[in-house]
């Protein structure tokens, strides 16, 4: 069971991943025209229609991973400890940390990106929406770097 | 809910969440305690039982967001014109400073 929730949290996390990057391409560095390449596209993607999907997406991903801490804790922690992997332990501890913090900014994010776009909030909205972007990559990285930490001995 | 105070509300929230979280986390202000060896959960901050860990976070996560929504509610019932007078970067730049902070607090785990 605990196997299925971590894929499932690695797949919500992938998609969550997709949909934030996208958004934080289109809002920091938006396209100034058509263009039919691959980075022109991804700069040219319509930022707010990621909203709803990208709060989901974390709050789904927030959930699962909540579910599957207490193994973490139980399982792998010690092991990390017994290891003397210290910066990856404190690497979890540090994405622990970012994910509640972002969790607490959804709502000012949601805010943010309301329809109509206020312009007096375009640079908090893109703000937001970068260290949400940090937070959400920080978070795969590390999730992934652990899972396959007993790989590296 | 009209849009002024659901910008008060909303960016309020997040300065005061990410304030509290990093307040809760420092004094262990945590709410509740988990414990995942019994699978059983403990009011306020508890010691690990049984030899086995004892977890806070869930507890802090509480702590914040029941914190906050307070905070929150209390900066809407302030009279109007609050919500236009609080500058809306607030809300990342606090939540950026707590993340230097723990930054800082974790430190020692990338220096051994």
């Amino acid at each position: 069971m605990i196997i299925a929730l971590l894929i499932l949290h690695g797949l919500l996390a992938v998609a969550l991943l997709g949909a934030i990057t996208h958004q934080t391409i289109g809002v920091w560095t938006p396209a100034r025209g058509h263009s039919g390449s691959f980075v022109g596209r991804m700069r040219g993607v319509s930022a707010p229609a990621y909203v709803n999907a990208i709060i989901v997406f974390y709050l789904l991903t927030f959930c699962v991973g909540a579910t599957i801490y207490p193994s973490y804790r139980l399982n792998v922690r010690i092991v990390l400890e017994q290891m003397q992997l210290f910066k990856q332990n404190g690497a979890f501890e540090l994405k622990e940390h970012l994910v509640a913090i972002g969790l607490g900014m959804l709502p000012a994010y949601w805010y943010f990106w309301r329809q109509p776009l206020a312009r007096e909030h375009a640079r908090a909205r893109a703000c937001v929406t970068l260290i949400l972007a940090f937070v959400v990559w920080w978070s795969f990285l590390v999730g992934h770097v652990l899972n396959n930490v007993r790989g590296f001995e | 809910m009209n849009t002024s105070r659901l910008s008060t509300f909303t960016i309020v929230f997040s300065i005061a969440y990410a304030a509290l979280y990093l307040l809760s986390v420092e004094y262990n202000w945590a709410l509740f305690t988990y414990h995942p060896a019994l699978e059983s959960f403990g009011a306020l901050v508890q010691k690990p039982i049984d030899g086995g860990p004892a977890m806070y976070w869930y507890g802090w996560l509480t702590t914040s967001a029941l914190g906050a929504f307070a905070v929150a509610a209390l900066a809407c019932a302030v009279p109007a014109g609050l919500g236009n007078r609080i500058w809306s970067g607030l809300a990342w730049a606090v939540p950026l400073a707590a993340m230097f902070a723990f930054v800082y607090i974790l430190r020692g785990y990338f220096t051994k």
